[in-house]
């Protein structure tokens, strides 16, 4: 999307298309009327009916895109929000004698607290089983509606009575225009706020997501949670023109309408569901009205056609536009698959400068201040001891690398200093605080930063954008519903994406750059995030050598000049002996030795460790 | 609550659990070894209920109805073999919502097609199997029976096939490295197709024996997948004992929640009150391997 069209005529393209949906919206009780006078057959009340209807559908549409879009959840409960909000306004008018504007205010929260709590059981489940937990909570609410006979009416359905200032479909047709309007404003702020950055990460890398500090659960909960309030709008509004609300509404097969309709429109971006609703509705009443049976067939092609032409997954939908567009028009400035940042982080590392302060902190390091102290840390799976009783201390500035041979430990240690698994026993005390056994957000905000063994990066956001998201959580905004995320901390996150040597592809998508330049990205959240233990994994698996040099050269770098303290495992000896100060050796989970490069270089039992796995290699073991 | 009642109502959750039993193995099959939620299984049991009784009512029941069933079994396979060559390859490792949504689709298609062919009007057939078997005061339908003694022999079936033949050797193995069977030199693409015509056919099995006992209308297909994804949930999906343990749950829920007056009204609540605990406590069901 990003890259489609130049930005200013981008911007202007898209204003024009919300500008003249708004109006096509605003126009159509008049446009009804007009089709009335030229063409006697069609019904303006009805036209503005449909028009009503397919306002309603957009609501609810965009509301189920919120979690769709932008979180990436499947729910088959969102219908049953949606049902919620219609009985709500229909069970207060009907057993309360509440005036029905008042139910109306109600229902959001009413489906809101019903989301909120629905929300909290379906979320004990991840993805499939996410969604599968979704529509059993849909079909348990659908039967308690069904067949709450006499609260609900059962299959009656509930009906209501609309003032009479309402009666009339051009003004009903207005008031819910406006309350739609109002909703859509206020998703809209959500989406391009700190907290629809939040969403987005998550949707993007869950794992990134909570390794900037993101809280997932809770984000998704909260998303969740205000999807069910807005459906709860959609629903109320449904019952003033239908004046009636049935048990069909929550069953579960009735959430294939804002999927369809979304599918339709587009997932990724904010009004494509509004555009889905009018095709959805039009499509409807001209089929459906001639061929009864046909429609199903017509609607299961179209989303046959969608999910199959859109090979990246339906969030990627305009990418098919992108590629249908290059296609038929090679544009000249179509550019930039991987591209390299062709070495600026080396050119701008002063070498003798570094070197000076290397000098100096060597000395200062083993009797420095110790950052994290890991006791008699082990982890058990069922029989295996992947790390067994292991303590060692990284100093404040330091450069510690963990080596060992493959099995040794080193990449579980890493994910239980991280968060990512619960150790079986044992402490980790950093900065003084024990974070033994908490989550990977937790850990994030203290103060740890990681790059993953596989790079974790959000691949569809640019450079910049993924360091402005860190900074976000790191600096606690992320729960804000409210201002532009992308203009937080703009300035900030260019001057880090230039201290890493990215500034100039900054504006680009972070998954299109080179290998070695995403790991640089992976450092610079790290540093976004104020972290001051910087953990790598294998920070050069898959690179070339060339890569390699430059890669390291840059931790050296920044490490010297941010005063961080690195802790890194690594396979390649060069690159351990040429950065490391202290070496941390492992085998089978345990600590075999630890020193500076040379103790270790010269020891007997590391070479014994290293000549034993390479015996076994080459008999082929 | 009489021991004759009890064997009563347990005889009509059995029979309950019989068909739905046949249908959730299919989808726990292809489950297992594709990966993927099949949305479209309730359609292909709509499909082989109408063959089966169109088919039966056009021959005359008994020997009709029996012709009917091997139809509507081939037929459905046919359909299963389509959808997975032209739908469910495009769509294998991709994210569950593709998945989800893709044999959603397929669903839609049918179930206009099934309108379109058959019309939208409840449809019944005479049972092949007629009369009744006396048991302590009370009458046992020889059908329901029957489908419970059918039930017992596919469960055998399908066993056998998995653990007995070659292909079901090859099955096992595609559920757990599907890259190193393919190296081996076995036909994974096919296999796949092969599953899934197996699936397709298990759904449309149950299909073929339901209709003598229900009403047949085209909304039938939603009301049976969402049944047959709470047993496949509750047994674990993927496992086909799973599947014949939570077919019998949800039998007797639904036959013992509607009998006693007091749950009479929410029977299927029940169901999905019990899909929901499952889901919490153990999320891969109570049969079910852990998902990697």
């Amino acid at each position: 999307m990003t890259r489609l069209l130049p930005d200013s005529r981008r911007d202007r393209l898209r204003w024009g298309v919300v500008l003249a949906l708004f109006l096509f919206a605003a126009l159509i009780p008049p446009l009804a009327g007009f089709e009335e006078n030229v063409n006697p057959d069609a019904s303006a009340r009805f036209q503005i009916f449909l028009g009503t209807s397919a306002l309603v559908l957009a609501l609810w549409a965009i509301s189920y895109n919120l979690m769709l879009g932008y979180t990436g959840m499947v729910s088959f409960a969102h219908a049953a929000y949606y049902g919620v909000g219609a009985y709500t306004v229909a069970i207060l008018f009907k057993r309360y004698n509440v005036p029905v504007l008042v139910g109306l205010a109600a229902a959001p929260f009413v489906a809101a607290a019903v989301g909120l709590v629905t929300g909290l059981v379906a979320q004990r489940a991840v993805r499939l089983y996410f969604s599968l937990l979704t529509l059993a909570i849909s079909q348990l609410l659908f039967s308690l509606v069904y067949q709450s006979y006499d609260f609900t009416g059962g299959d009656n359905g509930a009906a209501i009575t609309v003032p009479d200032q309402l009666t009339d479909y051009t003004t009903l047709y207005y008031f819910t225009a406006a309350v739609v309007a109002v909703c859509l404003l206020l998703m809209f702020m959500i989406v391009r706020s700190p907290l629809g950055a939040a969403l987005l990460s998550i949707r993007e890398n869950r794992q990134r997501a909570a390794a900037i500090g993101i809280n997932v659960k809770v984000y998704e909960l909260a998303i969740y949670t205000i999807a069910s309030l807005f459906a709860g709008v959609a629903g109320g509004l449904f019952i003033f023109y239908q004046q009636q609300a049935y048990p069909e509404m929550l069953y579960w097969t009735a959430n294939a309408q804002p999927v369809v309709v979304s599918l339709l429109g587009g997932t990724t971006t904010f009004l494509g569901p509004a555009i889905g609703a009018f095709i959805y509705v039009v499509l409807d009443n001209t089929i459906s009205k001639q061929f009864p049976y046909q429609f199903d067939i017509v609607l299961g092609a179209i989303v046959l056609a969608v999910v199959l032409a859109a090979p990246g997954g339906v969030s990627d939908l305009p990418s098919v536009f992108v590629r249908l567009r290059e296609r038929f028009r090679r544009s000249d400035d179509a550019e930039e698959l991987p591209v390299e940042s062709a070495g600026d982080a080396i050119r701008m590392f002063d070498v003798r400068k570094a070197l000076a302060s290397d000098a100096i902190q060597a000395d200062e390091v083993h009797s420095g201040k110790t950052l994290l102290s890991i006791e008699h840390l082990s982890k058990q799976f069922g029989g295996l001891r992947a790390v067994e009783d292991v303590s060692l201390e990284v100093k404040q500035g330091d450069r510690h690398a963990i080596i060992g041979p493959n099995g040794a430990g080193k990449s579980t240690l890493f994910n239980l200093l991280t968060g990512q698994m619960k150790p079986s026993s044992g402490k980790v005390i950093f900065d003084g605080r024990d974070i033994t056994g908490k989550p990977p957000h937790v850990i994030a905000r203290t103060g740890i930063g990681r790059a993953f063994q596989i790079t974790t990066i959000f691949p569809k956001l640019t450079v910049r954008q993924n360091l402005q998201y860190a900074m976000l959580a790191h600096g606690g905004y992320t729960i804000r519903p409210f201002g532009i995320a992308n203009r937080m901390f703009h300035a900030e996150a260019q001057e880090l994406a230039e201290a890493v040597g990215l500034g100039e592809w900054a504006d680009l998508p972070a998954g299109q750059l080179s290998h070695g330049d995403q790991r640089a990205i992976e450092i610079a959240i790290s540093l976004a995030l104020g972290s001051k233990l910087v953990l790598l994994d294998e920070p050069t698996a898959g690179m070339s050598a060339y890569e390699t040099d430059k890669a390291m050269e840059l931790v050296r770098r920044l490490a010297t000049e941010r005063h961080l303290t690195l802790l890194f495992c690594e396979h390649d000896m060069s690159v351990v002996f040429s950065t490391a100060r202290t070496v941390t050796v492992m085998y089978q989970g345990r600590v075999l030795t630890e020193g500076t490069p040379e103790q270790v270089r010269h020891n007997p039992d590391v070479q014994k460790v290293y000549l034993g796995e390479l015996e076994q290699e080459e008999l082929g073991a | 609550m009489t021991p004759g009642q009890l064997l009563l109502f347990a005889v009509g959750g059995l029979s309950n659990a019989a068909y739905l039993f046949i249908v959730a193995a299919g989808l726990s099959l292809v489950f297992g070894a594709l990966r993927v939620i099949n949305m479209a299984h309730g359609s292909l049991y709509m499909i082989a209920a109408f063959v089966t009784v169109v088919i039966a009512n056009q021959i005359g029941a008994g020997l009709g109805f029996w012709a009917g069933l091997l139809v509507a079994v081939a037929v459905t396979g046919a359909i299963g073999g389509i959808i997975e060559v032209l739908v469910l390859r495009r769509v294998y490792g991709r994210e569950h919502l593709v998945q989800l949504l893709g044999t959603y689709a397929v669903s839609l298609v049918v179930a206009g097609g099934v309108r379109i062919t058959f019309g939208a009007n409840y449809r019944t057939v005479l049972s092949p199997i007629p009369g009744h078997i006396d048991v302590g005061g009370y009458s046992y339908a020889s059908y329901s029976l029957f489908m419970i003694a059918a039930a017992i022999v596919i469960a055998v079936g399908v066993w056998a096939m998995l653990y007995r033949t070659n292909l079901g050797r090859n099955i096992r193995a595609a559920v757990a490295d599907p890259d190193l069977l393919n190296a081996t030199g076995v036909n994974v693409t096919r296999l796949y197709t092969t599953v899934f015509v197996i699936g397709a056919g298990l759904a449309g099995l149950g299909g073929a024996i339901v209709a003598p006992s229900q009403a047949i209308s085209s909304s039938i297909d939603t009301d049976v997948l969402v049944l047959a994804f709470a047993i496949s949930v509750i047994g674990g999906l993927g496992s086909i004992v799973g599947s014949g343990i939570g077919a019998v749950i949800v039998g007797m829920v639904i036959s013992f929640g509607l009998v006693i007056p007091a749950t009479n009204p929410y029977a299927l609540a029940f169901v999905f009150i019990i899909m929901t605990a499952v889901l919490i406590v153990r999320p891969r069901g109570l049969f079910g391997r852990a998902e990697s």
